[in-house]
């Protein structure tokens, strides 16, 4: 039980897959000038990432193993993650309107996500048992929109600050990037 | 069988999937209200995404 409390608050905490890892960095500056629109992107990148990183898990360990193809994973990963998100898009647009009003237009954003490939991949190479495998896949995308939020919140407060035109847009959003990725590194002790 | 012959095989099939998918999901009609949703993303530098706001440029520039 320790070990998966760890594995959880490192993967949301210390190794974010943002500030440490520096993976989905474009919706992370692309996504990030409003609170709804970054609250909405995190949810998708949920359901995603966990939904693709269960599909690519077993059908390592059910297809690929027993056929001796592990060297087929990659492709595997990227195209169950593409047909993962046509049939999220597919189902969501039919039965539940509201959420395609809501989270329908991230979705396609979120195929060309690094992080849902970096994470299936992940699982793949420490090893994960199949309950790591599922803290993990939930644990990283509720990083991505722990640091999404935050950082929102905070870009919002910045359109109404003082910036010097030079530093105006992307390059403040980095600074300030960089001095969250600093302060979250004080959360290595934690674990 | 050799190991090549399965891994195109399996290839195929799942970008078979995949393709059916796409095609089931572009035909299934977008929900009302739903047809002009615009993501509020001030673009990256990655101008190939859909989302990116030169293609916002370039539809004004075609009309």
């Amino acid at each position: 039980m320790t070990e998966i409390f760890a594995l959880f608050v490192s993967s949301v905490l210390i190794n974010n897959i943002i500030l440490s890892r520096f993976l989905g960095i474009c919706p992370f500056l692309g996504v990030s000038k409003k609170l709804d629109s970054a609250f909405g992107m995190g949810l998708a990148v949920i359901f995603v990432i966990f939904g693709a990183s269960l599909m690519s898990y077993g059908l390592y360990y059910l297809v690929l193993v027993p056929l001796g193809i592990e060297y087929m994973k990659l492709i595997t990963f990227i195209l169950v993650i593409a047909t993962f998100v046509q049939f999220t898009e597919m189902f969501i647009k039919k039965y539940i309107p509201s959420l395609y009003k809501s989270l329908g237009i991230y979705l396609p954003l979120i195929t060309t996500n690094c992080a849902v490939l970096q994470v299936a991949l992940d699982n793949i190479a420490n090893e994960y048992d199949f309950i790591n495998m599922i803290v993990y896949s939930i644990a990283v995308p509720v990083g991505f929109m722990t640091v999404l939020v935050l950082f929102a919140t905070i870009r919002e407060r910045l359109d109404a600050s003082d910036v010097p035109n030079a530093f105006k847009g992307n390059p403040i959003a980095l600074v300030v990037a960089a001095i969250l990725a600093l302060a979250f590194s004080a959360f290595a002790g934690l674990v | 069988m050799p190991s090549y012959i399965v891994a195109g095989l399996y290839a195929m099939c799942i970008a078979g999937i995949y393709g059916v998918l796409y095609y089931f999901n572009h035909k299934t009609p977008v929900p009302k209200g739903c047809e002009d949703l615009k993501a509020n993303c001030e673009g990256c530098n990655i101008s190939s995404c859909e989302l990116h706001p030169v293609h916002e440029n370039k539809e004004d520039l075609n009309a």
